[in-house]
């Protein structure tokens, strides 16, 4: 097959956060990450949150995603999430705000999200360390 | 005859009117074309969304999903009206109550609990008025709606509805059909009605038709049951930007209205200041000649 690369769309509810061309992406999957080189198999997937890391040429672009779709096909990968962000611009404060605060969470339900939401804070500081 | 001191005055004061019109009407334009901008990008994600549910629905055929399933008897609902914070748009608020108010006796009437929610300061005084409690309010949604401030409502509706406390939540809004047609409607979102948002432009006729074997990560089922969430959540959000769209558009049509129905009043008052100096200026004239005829 001829040489190809890969298109690279990352849309939020908000705005299209990116479109162009990349030599290799690494998605955050639900369950891990999974890096996609040109000319993969169509899927259809569910994301976590983590990094999505874009390599085009010796430049490779960060971001933090929050969860979301993702779906490949015919050389486009297509990030549906409902939130994108440089990880240059991940505000470090925001996230240890989150996880100093001391919520009283007594449900079960409660304790979740505010695991889940510790969780988040806890990667987009690491994400925010490595960038800078 | 009025005295021309007044109609001056009065002609002053228009114009200082009409200028604030028309500031207003250039401001609207602006923030119409930035919301517009915004409801655009939205559309991107929208379609996308409608497009991945459609490949999903065809590789897994029976979707069973609590969000699709419309419950036989229906006790309580939310009412969501959303209007703007500010006044001076014409009949967009109004036309929004109007829409709403009989919704919600027909609901009333057929004995669901309503438990009203309301955005925008008009709605909140309006309500207020009618004596009908609401049980939140929101003022925070101007003509920039972020997505996480809606999926804030979004979430909360989708815990109550799946742990049965509601049963459906309707919207009351100015939808958004193109920059010179706006209805007020009551869309119903929960129960979810289809299973993928509707792109509000039509699809560019199916690219390619033939299924692709898509590979699912995790299953396609599993999927869907995160995806509907999301499209629910993405169908408030669309709410809001239309609205906020609509809104400035009323706004618009609004200040032009009364900017020209002050310029029209301008003219009129020119005509009846001319007049008047006019008048004045022959009673003068006459006097000064009687006083001179009396005088030989």
């Amino acid at each position: 097959m001829a040489e190809s690369s890969l298109k690279c769309v990352v849309v939020t509810p908000e705005k299209a956060v990116l479109d162009e061309a990349a030599d290799f992406v690494v998605l955050p999957m639900y369950d891990g990450e999974l890096g996609v080189a040109p000319n993969r198999q169509p899927l259809i997937g569910r994301l976590g949150f983590g990094e999505l890391r874009i390599t085009q040429g010796n430049q490779t672009k960060h971001y933090y995603v929050d969860g979301g779709f993702v779906q490949i096909r015919g050389n486009v990968v297509t990030v549906l999430t409902s939130k994108a962000i440089d990880i240059k611009d991940i505000k470090i404060a925001d996230a240890q705000a989150v996880l100093a605060a001391t919520n009283l969470e007594t449900t079960p339900e409660g304790l979740e999200s505010q695991a889940k939401a510790q969780q988040r804070a806890r990667v987009q500081i690491r994400l925010a360390q490595k960038a800078s | 005859m009025a005295s021309t001191r007044v109609l001056v005055k009065r002609r002053k004061a228009i114009r200082n009117i009409r200028k604030i019109t028309r500031t207003m009407e250039l401001i609207a334009t602006a923030r119409f074309k930035k919301a517009m901008d915004r409801a655009v990008e939205a559309d991107a994600y929208t379609r996308k969304l409608a497009e991945l549910a459609a490949d999903l629905t065809g590789s897994a055929t029976e979707i069973t999903h609590p969000l699709l399933e419309k419950r036989d008897e229906i006790k309580n609902s939310i009412l969501l009206v959303l209007c703007s914070n500010r006044g001076l748009c014409g009949g967009y608020n109004g036309s929004i109550l109007r829409e709403a108010m009989p919704h919600l006796k027909q609901s009333q009437a057929d004995g669901i609990n309503v438990h009203v929610e309301l955005s925008g300061k008009r709605a909140i005084a309006y309500f207020k008025f009618q004596g009908i409690a609401s049980e939140h309010t929101y003022t925070h949604f101007e003509d920039k709606p972020t997505f996480e401030q809606a999926d804030e409502l979004a979430t909360r509706y989708l815990e109550w509805y799946i742990a049965g406390k509601i049963d459906r939540v309707d919207v009351a809004y100015m939808k958004f059909l193109n920059a010179a047609r706006q209805t007020p409607v009551v869309e119903t979102l929960l129960p979810l009605s289809s299973l993928a948002p509707e792109p509000t432009k039509k699809k560019p006729a199916e690219e390619s038709k033939e299924a692709i074997e898509y590979e699912f990560l995790p299953a396609a089922a599993e999927i869907l049951e995160e995806i509907l969430p999301m499209s629910f959540k993405i169908r408030l959000f669309k709410c809001f930007l239309d609205a906020g769209v609509s809104e400035q558009i009323a706004r618009r049509v609004a200040m032009k209205a009364a900017t020209e129905n002050a310029g029209e009043m301008i003219k009129s008052l020119s005509l009846q200041y001319n007049r008047a100096r006019q008048a004045q200026i022959t009673k003068e004239i006459s006097e000064i000649i009687g006083g001179a005829a009396a005088l030989k």
